[in-house]
């Protein structure tokens, strides 16, 4: 099912809207490796503050799946400002009636395995007809939407193929990503519905979806509280390796001469086994603070290592 | 959709209250109310066609300040329908004296963003039964669309935003549509020439239409040849 949600409804479902946060930084931080900026494991970008339409795709059991965002081409959009590069220096489309679908995306790692109208291929087109469905409804003509080439074939496969693009396709994290533009036609629509074997009306009512998340909610909370219940005592901490670690770190810290940095790292390669660091970044941030002239060739390349292999 | 070109009319305020009117008359609405609110310097504009009645009690109880109207509307992407406002206090502030003064409680606004960050809306209700008033707007949607940001331009151009940020920044794709429709190219045929479908050429032409604030592709093309963006047919 779906639920749209912005400015005007954002509060009431403000722990529906964390959840599609935190699966964007899943899918374009993780899975895509798009240079998204991810904070407590949530991505949010200041398009996010402009007040967009939020598309949110649910499951039956009213956990999110899939989601994306709209933002009208008249104002601020993505296209104009961040995404120009895949328009080849061309000014940005402008019109009351195109809008921006971005940040596109479905959780594949929870849908895997499911089928029928579980799926993946499922809820991608219920998360399209609701873009398009909504769209149409407020006087919209055509979407244009950043995709990746991957979303692009999966859209040519299940009725719902972009008729042109603009611009071109460039890297962008591990995939690509392209402009296509969709009409939002009652031709699109039912083409979708025909592929997808929908024929009942996709819009949640606002209430039962959000009562059927809180219970889903719930019912996770539970199972994490059993699953984290220690099953055995816990091990004692490994007090003295971190000890250990420690001095090491405060040894090249403190050290003044070139001779005493060679020294603790000596030091620190020597004990390496021991300590086990995997702590590359805290070694760095300590090296950053040390005079310039030390930073020679050979001192980093004794850190690299010791990165665990 | 045939509305008046606010762009074409001497620039006057009178051109903007004379747009509502005609976007009433064409529409099949009783009223309509268009606000901007640009973000810098905090000059509101505000054009209606309410009864003096209503407008002078609007201003007398400074019904501006909690109107969800104006408050709630604005921060949508999507036209919003009254019916989604909660009937809370400011709703029965605004509503309950409105119908006294023969202020329809259905009704829409369509919010529109600009480039500068500026926002409008335009307002549109009548008075009619539900069923009609559903029927009504989806007939009319994409057109309030158009007029709500044709007017909401021709406003932010009528001196609240520096005219040196009004030249239109058209694509290439753009001026080569224009340029074929100057020499009198249909769509179709311009579909065929450039190797686009011709949905294509209609998402690039709209969006022309748009940045050169017209309303129909001859005025476009005729604005287009006027800032030396492409040569007479």
């Amino acid at each position: 099912m779906i639920l749209v949600i912005d400015a005007l409804n954002e509060a009431k479902f403000s722990k529906i809207l964390d959840e599609v946060y935190k699966l964007r930084a899943r899918v374009f931080s993780g899975r895509l490796g798009w240079e998204v900026a991810v904070e407590d494991g949530r991505e949010i970008d200041q398009y996010d503050k402009l007040n967009p339409a939020h598309i949110v795709c649910l499951d039956d059991d009213g956990e999110v799946v899939g989601c994306m965002r709209l933002l009208q081409t008249t104002g601020p959009h993505m296209l104009a400002d961040i995404f120009f590069e895949l328009l080849d220096g061309e000014a940005p489309l402008r019109s009351a009636q195109i809008w921006e679908a971005t940040r596109f995306c479905i959780d594949t790692d929870k849908l895997k395995g499911r089928e029928n109208r579980n799926s993946i291929s499922h809820y991608t087109s219920e998360l399209m007809l609701g873009c398009f469905e909504y769209a149409q409804s407020s006087g919209i003509l055509d979407i244009v939407a950043v995709i990746d080439p991957v979303m692009n074939r999966v859209m040519k496969r299940s009725g719902n193929a972009p008729y042109d693009y603009i611009g071109s396709t460039k890297p962008m994290g591990v995939v690509s990503a392209m402009t296509a533009l969709m009409d939002c036609t009652d031709e699109r629509i039912q083409s979708i519905r025909n592929f997808a074997g929908i024929t009942h009306d996709i819009f949640a009512d606002e209430d039962k979806a959000l009562a059927l998340f809180n219970k889903g909610a719930k019912a996770k909370a539970i199972a994490n509280d059993i699953a984290l219940e220690p099953k055995h005592a816990p091990l004692a901490p490994a007090a003295q390796k971190s000890d250990l670690q420690q001095y090491c770190f405060e040894q090249l810290s403190k050290a003044n001469s070139e001779k005493e940095i060679a020294a603790a790292l000596d030091l620190l390669k020597l004990l390496s086994e021991k300590i086990g660091t995997d702590d590359v970044s805290e070694l760095q941030r300590i090296t950053r603070d040390l005079p310039q002239r030390t930073f020679t060739a050979t001192s980093l390349t004794e850190m690299e290592e010791l990165r665990p292999i | 959709m045939d509305l008046i070109d606010l762009n074409a009319m001497p620039e006057t305020e009178a051109r903007f209250p004379a747009f509502i009117d005609d976007l009433c008359d064409k529409l099949e609405l009783d009223y309509a109310s268009y606000v901007a609110m640009p973000p810098l310097s905090g000059d509101v504009r505000y054009y209606a066609n309410y009864s003096d009645d209503w407008a002078d009690h609007y201003a007398q109880n400074n019904l501006h300040c909690v109107d969800p109207v104006i408050h709630k509307s604005v921060n949508s992407i999507a036209p919003v329908d009254w019916q989604r406002f909660d009937r809370d206090q400011n709703f029965n502030l605004v509503f309950n004296p409105g119908r006294e003064f023969g202020i329809p409680n259905v009704g829409i606004s369509v919010p529109i963003r600009g480039p500068y960050g500026e926002v409008g809306l335009l307002s549109v209700s009548r008075n009619c039964e539900k069923s009609v008033w559903s029927k009504l707007k989806r007939k009319i949607m994409g057109d309030l669309q158009v007029a709500a940001v044709h007017m909401h331009d021709n406003v932010m151009q009528s001196g609240i935003l520096p005219n040196v940020l009004s030249r239109p920044a058209l694509s290439s794709r753009e001026k080569e549509i224009l340029q074929w429709a100057a020499a009198g190219k249909s769509q179709q045929d311009i579909g065929d020439i450039l190797c686009i479908s011709h949905r294509t050429v209609e998402v690039h032409l709209r969006s022309g239409r748009s940045k050169l604030n017209a309303l129909t592709t001859a005025q476009a093309v005729g604005r287009a040849i006027s800032h030396g963006l492409i040569y007479p047919g």
